[in-house]
């Protein structure tokens, strides 16, 4: 099958790639661009551990066609931070002891970010709901809901972190 | 005993593992080595048939790499190796050289450039299959005297044993005297109980990355427990000396015991890197890993004895348990199962006869408990059984009979036998009622409406570790190197594998408490493998804390030493007359004449001392065997809402009470047990993977959402949860602590099935109660009652 260009942005840099037609995005970021955050776990929009931004929406890249990007921009957990400053979001999942095998972390933190982004006072039944269709196996939730209201409510930066 | 003060232990700390968040965390999916080949598994369509022949011939034309039956040492193993020799059954192949014995079993395999390319070559691979046998898919099936055999021979140890009637393995165990134990109650119970197969559904498949090198050896990345038992198994398989197999620790996708043994694919992808001489990665889909691997189901009767005052008198427990079609570990597992049922209450007189069953569906392994939920849940069921035709409230039956401080316990099975030093069960017991409001709960004969509210109390444990006064069938033990950088920073280096629970900031905890650093300033980090470090058995068995961090806490206490003998030297003094102390003001530890805290010399200032005299590191290593597994005790009071209309059962309230001795990781700790509920939740309301009689496939077919698991709507509001510890103290444990992780999974399901009956009167003798299976039973109870 032959490759066709495509460029768009990735965590704010243009990159251009040859994809086949029937690439998927998951595979182009995973193995192309060693953006190994995004995290395969079902391969078919189940579990959304492949979660990432396309033109700052939540989409499940395993579901999305590599060459349906092409000018377009993609955020992935990798371009969420600014610098060395974490996003308010991953702080609120470290200080609250949201993680812990980590492997559906960054799908889970994308997909929070959305959250708060289309509604940013969510009650906790609106963070379960928008959450459900990302799987974790290890918290039992409890503790990202948490994390997800609590970034909600106060904005913490990565110098508050280490204090 | 009193909670002891710590500067380190039991204090709140960000999680420590950024790299989590940002994406920059490896786990062995994410390991890419330039020049790599892709790999591509090829597996049986078939349950049970024999093959004939494989050719791939028309594969290697595509310029692929292939391996097949005959590439594969002619070695036969068993993939999990934390049982000593003598009690370990092996039955398998890298690749099986005979026959399938499940759908998904892999046969044949492919590495090449691309992925795609790889299972494009997976279709040329041409496969002669001879005789197909129905598949036996369930008990019934398999113990059917008639039944086709799935295995003729296995050997235990290096002994031949004969399989007969697929009868993989059994058990027998006797306490007392059982007749005369029913002789003397004055009512007996005996009721039958299944617990179904699960999936594990750990986020991440089973991946491994291989690289060959020069000298004949491999390095390799990949899913694991344990780095150890993966490489003393792979040198044994391919003949390889251990010094030139190194495997890399790596950060684990969650595993919930997936990953005790060595994964299937680990040999796969090794062999085909040997054939490569490139490095291969092997990456696991979704549906191939629920044809790998899930838990133990449990078929469970259990016939107990109890006098009119509460007093048990005798408990028969006969179980039965389909294994898949290779038996990774269903001896230990009906050890285990004994202890679990024979140390939760005193029974007195015990017979116990457990017996495991070859099938054709993917082999069970260990799944978070091994085995404890699975008869938890008769036992929990039957007390409550029990209190009811005493008329006694069932929180006082527990208390009544539980086996706790003073008592001898086997819950590893019956060759580790301990004392328990330390327990919490009548503070969580009490303490939970009184939060739930237990005594409010009513009658189920008196609840009526559409909505049915009740609430069910279930207790259980878990050991920490498998250790025992003297060694029993289980190999048990940890290291570590601990050193104090030129700096006085720390680093802590151990095989000690993470799966996400805490094990490593708690082991980082134990070393900074030891050499009085702050928390920050010790790295327990991956970048170690097998040649750095000393062995670790594994992170199973609720091991890590007690029995890993045990080791840590061994060795930093022997630096400790080295330190002050330094410092000795460079006060002039003799060691024991100084003190080691944190001193907050300036973060750092210090040492002192006693007494002269004003005279402190920094453990940094020490340590670049040692290091610019030339005196040498400030480090040691060595391995630690725990004496002893303590019982983590949990106990759970659930709250369950019936919706009598569409047979739904909702949790909207639990108070959940958990004993781990001294906590370690406050919030990682609350963190395991919530987790564990939700997982418990899935094994009551919603989880089990059946197979098709007919092709012996998944129902399922591979889909996580025909599996069905628990998601964010299922737990209760966080203000409608409470978790709470029990004041306890283990005196042989690290600062007072056991662990956790297991004992948290053990009597959810329990206590959500006790909740279900206060709620409307049905004892559910079968999980998961689904809506569908909710609706139809409360329909026959409608109909009984009628009638």
């Amino acid at each position: 099958m032959e490759k066709i260009p495509i460029e768009f942005s990735i965590n704010g840099q243009k990159r251009e790639v040859y994809v086949k037609p029937n690439d998927l995005l998951i595979n182009i970021l995973r193995d192309e661009l060693y953006l190994t955050g995004t995290k395969y776990g079902c391969g078919i929009g189940e579990c959304g551990a492949c979660t990432v931004f396309l033109d700052d929406e939540p989409v499940l890249s395993c579901l999305t066609l590599a060459a349906a990007v092409d000018g377009k921009k993609i955020t992935t957990i990798e371009g969420l931070a600014k610098g060395n400053e974490l996003h308010p979001m991953q702080i609120a999942f470290l200080k609250n002891a949201a993680v812990q095998c980590g492997f559906c972390t960054p799908g889970m933190i994308l997909t929070a970010v959305a959250l708060l982004k289309e509604n940013p006072n969510p009650t906790e039944e609106e963070i379960k709901d928008y959450m459900r269709g990302n799987l974790c196996r290890c918290t039992g939730y409890v503790q990202i809901v948490k994390a997800i209201k609590a970034c909600a409510t106060e904005e913490k930066t990565i110098d508050q972190l280490a204090n | 005993m009193a909670e002891k003060k710590f500067d380190v232990i039991g204090k709140r700390y960000d999680i420590k593992n950024i790299g989590k968040v940002t994406g920059e965390e490896v786990y062995s999916c994410d390991v890419n080595i330039p020049g790599q080949l892709y790999a591509a598994v090829l597996r049986s369509p078939y349950s049970h048939a024999e093959i004939k022949k494989i050719d791939y011939t028309e594969a290697e034309k595509m310029g692929v790499i292939c391996i097949g039956p005959d590439d594969i040492p002619d070695i036969l193993y068993n993939e999990r190796i934390v049982s000593i020799p003598d009690k370990t059954y092996r039955d398998r192949t890298v690749l099986p050289k005979d026959k399938v014995r499940h759908v998904g079993e892999a046969i044949a395999a492919c590495a090449a450039e691309t992925e795609e390319k790889a299972f494009a070559a997976l279709k040329k691979i041409k496969v002669e299959w001879g005789k197909k046998w129905k598949p036996l898919v369930t008990l019934n099936d398999t113990m059917d005297p008639q039944a086709p055999a799935i295995h003729d021979h296995v050997y235990l140890g290096e002994e031949r044993v004969d399989v007969k009637n697929n009868l993989a393995c059994e058990r027998n165990i006797d306490v007392g005297d059982i007749e005369q134990g029913f002789k003397e109650a004055d009512i007996i119970v005996d009721e039958t109980f299944n617990i179904k197969r699960i999936y594990h559904m750990q986020l991440e498949t089973k991946s491994a990355v291989c690289k060959p090198e020069a000298n004949g050896g491999i390095t390799l990345w990949t899913t694991t427990q344990g780095i150890h038992n993966v490489r003393i198994l792979l040198g044994h398989i391919f003949d390889i000396p251990l010094s030139k197999i190194n495997v890399k620790r790596i950060t684990l996708g969650g595993s919930f015991g997936s990953s005790i043994q060595m994964n299937s694919v680990t040999p796969i992808c090794v062999a085909l890197a040997l054939k490569a001489r490139r490095p291969v990665k092997l990456v696991t889909s979704r549906e191939e890993d629920m044809y790998d691997h899930s838990s133990y189901p449990l078929k469970t009767r259990l016939k107990v004895g109890v006098k009119k005052d509460g007093t048990l008198t005798a408990a028969h427990c006969q179980v039965w348990v389909e294994i898949g079609g290779h038996n990774i570990q269903a001896y230990p597992y009906l050890g285990c199962v004994a202890g679990w049922f024979a140390s939760l209450y005193k029974w007195k007189n015990i017979k116990y006869e457990g017996k495991a069953f070859y099938s054709n569906k993917a082999p069970s392994c260990a799944r978070r408990g091994y085995g404890s939920p699975q008869i938890n849940f008769p036992v929990e069921n039957t007390m409550d059984i029990l209190s009811e035709k005493l008329g006694i409230n069932p929180v006082h039956f527990r208390l009544q009979n539980y086996v706790g401080r003073g008592d001898e316990f086997w819950g590893q099975g019956p060759t580790i036998k301990s004392i328990i030093r330390s327990c919490g069960v009548e503070e969580m017991l009490v303490k939970g009622g009184e939060l739930i409001n237990w005594d409010k709960r009513g009658n189920p004969d008196k609840k009526s409406g559409v909505i049915r509210k009740g609430i069910g109390v279930a207790r259980g444990f878990h050991t920490s570790g498998t250790g025992g006064p003297h060694p029993g069938e289980v190999i048990d033990y940890s290291g570590a190197t601990v050193k104090i950088n030129e700096d006085g920073s720390v680093d802590v280096i151990t095989a000690l594998m993470d799966h996400g629970c805490g094990t490593w900031d708690a082991g980082a905890k134990v070393a900074a408490e030891v050499l009085k650093i702050p928390f920050e300033k010790v790295s327990i980090d991956n970048g170690v493998d097998t040649r750095t470090t000393v062995f670790d058995v594994n992170t199973h068995a609720t091991r890590g804390v007690y029995c890993g961090c045990g080791a840590i806490k061994f060795v930093a206490e022997k630096v400790k030493e080295i330190l002050l003998n330094y410092a000795a030297t460079l006060f002039n003094d003799r060691p024991e007359n100084l003190t080691l102390a944190l001193n907050e003001e300036l973060n750092q530890g210090v040492v002192y004449p006693k007494g002269l805290p004003e005279n402190y010399k920094t453990i940094g200032e020490i340590a670049e001392y040692a290091h610019t005299t030339s005196w040498g590191t400030i480090a040691y290593t060595s391995t630690l065997r725990q004496k002893n597994c303590p019982p983590c005790f949990i106990t759970y009071f659930t709250e369950v809402e019936v919706d009598t209309r569409t047979g739904e059962i909702t949790v909207p309230r639990v108070v959940m009470m958990g004993d781990s001795g001294t906590i370690i990781n406050p919030e990682l700790w609350k963190g395991q047990i919530l987790g564990a509920y939700a997982l418990g939740l899935g094994v009551g309301k919603l989880e089990s993977i059946p197979y098709d009689k007919i092709t012996g496939r998944l129902k399922c077919n591979g889909f996580i959402t025909d599996f069905k698991i628990p998601t964010t709507i299922d737990m209760p509001d966080i203000n409608n949860i409470i978790v709470e510890h029990a004041h306890t103290y283990e005196p042989t444990g690290p600062f007072g602590a056991k662990g956790i992780g297991e004992a948290a999974l053990s009597a959810v399901a329990s206590s959500f099935g006790n909740a279900v009956y206060n709620a409307v009167g049905i004892r559910f003798h079968e999980l998961p109660i689904t809506p569908e299976i909710m609706l139809k039973t409360l329909k026959e109870k409608r109909n009984r009652r009628e009638n």
